[in-house]
């Protein structure tokens, strides 16, 4: 199969760059931060880079390749800007509420950090991040130019605007496709399912436990950003409409045969752990073969083809999400954005910018995506531009047959920014929904009463 | 007195000696007060003056998804509380939990304690052995069990339970078993220290009673009825007490094991405030529950010193 060999030699290939990048160690880097000609791309921006030379900012990001290739990469943003930037590494996890707790302390620990869209609401509200329009319309600050705004994905952009405003910039995201074993599918004459009905009788006709292969899985465990991150979707392509004549509405016919498909995929094909499983559980499952396809972010490709680990390598392919009864397809919207902390000087409010100028432009993201020398290649850059660099797709589609198409399809055509419910008290929603999905797939409650319990449990939450 | 000590013509010589001693153990006092004084400050700074900004900050609404809302509410809050379903759910949880794992570690510390007096050999590694769990942290703890010990189809204990014809269970999906599954966790890791002090305890028991017992043809069953369980009660009441307060408290190993799920089955009280703060981000309604949560573990405390002060 060609995109056996192609995936083999790229990694490969990336294989001995590591190793290369390895022996000639930082020394390496902080030579390569000082030549002029690096920073040449970065110089012909129509803006003082030198202007906050001086200052120190500190960016809290989560343990993720993405954000390593950056942090690589930041002697160089000290050589051209003077502006000391110090890296804090927090889990997923945890990120969210320490940079909470930090924002409505006003202490200004981290001046930006890597955000949730979800939350850009509740920053908004509190005041707590600066809208990003002041600085892209600061012609000291920004060439327009340059930087480009409107090659940056259009569905992020977007989700982290409120009322029209941008407030984090998207530095790496995802969106969400079908994964499958193509060997299996082709094996049983099966084709990548193109509705959710189709999806639920390829994962019948290929669950095979006694082999110890199920037909399908997806998030289970609970959590605003795990099974609440798969649902939103299936709830938008059942026709379900959080804003229900203006005031947020969980439950409803919609909603209950949304979830209703949810419980029975997840009980009647997908192995019992997956009640218990975050993507990369699936992921490692799915490397190891023991799963047939998966719905998740097409980031989890890395996972799948890690050659020290996947089994698989090579019999994967991708589609795009299946269409629902109301004939959509509903991705996730999800990204990693750099706001600016509020409660900074006014300093270190530029010195930020021009971080997060630097990071999200189309020459940083190359230089991190398929221009790193690093073994970690990112495939969530934020740019239009990279997506269609020929560099770049030969590199992304060494994760398996259609990637680049479904990815790019997913990211284009089935974006929906009412994804979820773009709400202050989306924290509290999502737990709360959460914790009723998972009711339902355990028993604990019908699915009626699930989701009726959550409604009367966020009906306060909206009423404030 | 000074004044009184001169007057008396008889002591006048005493005087300044006792005079001189007063002054001392006053200045011991003195020094006493400024060794205390940074630690007992601290302490002060890191439990008291927290506790009672808890209980302030339960008396106003602070949401921080909806800040124009925040305010001094009163005893809103507990108001909300008492009507709260999930509360109660959530106390009831905390309550078998406890009842549960308590009960276990003193049946099965106990038990383990007798067993290894009666070893002639090995008793050393035994108490080395034992005492393992407890060193471990609970997160680790949590991590390991959900991973490799109770995993459907993965894990030890599934495949323990598919070859004793069991067959393979949702040891976390299911809301029964996963109660089960946190109560047996807890037991795994804390029943050692019960072990621990009983078996100290019942070392120190004296041997001429037993002696005693023996010649007046006493089974092991009375004696251990009529002499050992009586000796040990101050240290049965003892392990009761702190592993109750710590139970009650519990949030790590839970954490990270079910999160509280699946839904909210294994929810204890703890959890249920953190989520509220944390997660939902009510700081004054979740302050509210955790101040309900102190209120309970004093209560519940009490009765049981209470109890042990009692005979």
């Amino acid at each position: 199969m060609p995109s056996f060999t192609l995936t083999r030699r790229t990694l490969l290939k990336t294989g001995t760059a590591a190793a290369a990048f390895a022996a000639l160690g930082p020394a390496f880097l902080r030579q390569a931060a000082a030549q002029d000609a690096d920073l040449a791309p970065y110089k012909s921006a129509q803006i003082d880079w030198q202007q906050v030379s001086g200052e120190t900012i500190t960016v809290a990001v989560i343990p993720a390749s993405y954000f390593e290739n950056l942090i690589t990469l930041a002697p160089q943003f000290k050589a051209l800007t003077g502006i000391d930037v110090r890296f804090e590494k927090i889990p997923p996890a945890q990120i969210r509420q320490k940079s909470v707790i930090d924002l409505t302390s006003k202490t200004g620990t981290y001046a930006t950090h890597a955000a949730d869209p979800m939350y850009y609401a509740l920053y908004a509200a509190n005041k707590w991040a600066e809208p990003l329009d002041t600085y892209l319309a600061d012609k000291s600050l920004t060439d327009p130019a340059w930087f480009k705004l409107d090659d940056i994905i259009p569905a992020w952009r977007s989700a982290n605007g409120i009322d029209g405003k941008l407030y984090g910039m998207p530095y790496d995201g995802e969106v969400t496709i079908q994964v499958y074993r193509k060997d299996l599918y082709d094996a049983k004459g099966l084709k990548p399912a193109d509705t959710l009905e189709a999806y639920m009788s390829n994962a019948a006709a290929l669950n095979t436990p006694n082999d110890r292969v199920w037909g399908a899985a997806l998030r289970g465990v609970a959590g605003a950003g795990q099974n609440m991150y798969i649902y939103p979707s299936i709830f938008r392509e059942f026709g379900g409409d959080w804003m229900k004549g203006g005031k947020l509405t969980v439950n409803g016919p919609e909603a209950e045969a949304a979830l209703a498909w949810y419980v029975d995929i997840m009980k009647k094909y997908a192995p019992t752990a997956a009640a218990n499983w975050n993507w990369p559980d699936i992921a490692d499952a799915f490397s190891q073969g023991t799963v047939a396809s998966y719905i998740d972010a097409h980031s989890s490709a890395s996972v799948i083809n890690n050659p020290e680990k996947s089994k698989v390598i090579g019999k994967v392919a991708y589609a795009r999400w299946p269409k629902g009864p109301s004939g959509k397809r509903t991705t996730s919207i999800w990204n990693w954005g750099f706001p600016i902390n509020s409660a900074l000087p006014e300093k270190k409010r530029k010195a930020t910018w021009l971080f997060i100028q630097w990071a999200a432009s189309a020459e940083t993201q190359a230089r991190t995506a398929h221009k790193f020398a690093g073994p970690t290649k990112r495939s969530g850059v934020n740019r239009t531009s990279v997506w269609k660099d020929p560099d770049y797709i030969k590199l992304m589609n060494g994760f398996g047959e259609n990637f680049v198409e479904a990815t790019m399809g997913a990211l284009q055509e089935d974006t929906d920014v009412d994804w979820r419910p773009r709400v202050p008290q989306w924290p509290a929603i999502g737990d709360t929904m959460a914790t009723a999905i998972q009711s339902a797939l355990s028993g604990q409650a019908t699915i009626k009463a699930a989701l009726d319990d959550a409604q009367r449990r966020i009906e306060p939450m909206m009423r404030g | 007195m000074a004044t009184t000590a001169v007057t008396s013509a008889g002591i006048a010589s005493e005087a300044p000696r006792s005079d001189f001693g007063r002054v001392l153990a006053q200045r011991e006092r003195r020094f006493a007060a400024a060794l205390l004084a940074p630690a007992f400050l601290a302490l002060l700074a890191t439990t008291t003056f927290p506790l009672l900004f808890l209980v302030y900050t339960s008396a106003f609404r602070m949401d921080l998804a909806m800040p124009f809302t925040n305010g001094f509410v009163g005893f809103d809050n507990y108001q909300v509380l008492l009507s709260d379903e999930r509360f109660w759910t959530s106390l009831l949880v905390s309550l078998v939990y406890t009842g549960s794992t308590v009960a276990l570690q003193g049946i099965i510390g106990l038990a383990l304690a007798l067993l290894v007096m009666d070893m002639k050999r090995g008793q050393g590694w035994f108490r080395v052995i034992a005492i393992l769990p407890v060193v471990l942290s609970p997160a680790v703890v949590g991590m390991i069990w959900r991973t490799f010990m109770l995993a459907p189809e993965f894990g030890i204990v599934d495949f323990l339970a598919i070859n004793a014809g069991l067959g393979s269970k949702n040891w976390l999906g299911d809301p029964t078993l996963a109660m089960v599954s946190v109560i047996a966790i807890h037991t795994w890791q804390w029943t050692p220290f019960a072990f621990m002090v009983l078996l100290a305890s019942l070392a120190s028991l004296p041997e001429d009673i037993y002696e005693a017992a023996r010649l007046d043809r006493a089974s092991a069953w009375q004696r251990f009825r009529r002499i050992t369980l009586p000796l040990l009660r101050p240290a049965i009441v003892m392990v009761i007490i702190m592993r109750t307060m710590v139970a009650l408290t519990a949030f790590a190993a839970i954490f990270t094991v079910t999160a509280g799920g699946p839904g909210t089955a294994t929810e204890i009280l703890n959890l249920y405030a953190y989520r509220k703060s944390f997660t939902e981000l009510s700081i004054g309604y979740g302050s509210a529950l955790a101040v309900a949560l102190l209120i309970v573990t004093i209560i519940i405390s009490g009765i049981l010193f209470a109890m042990r002060r009692a005979k």
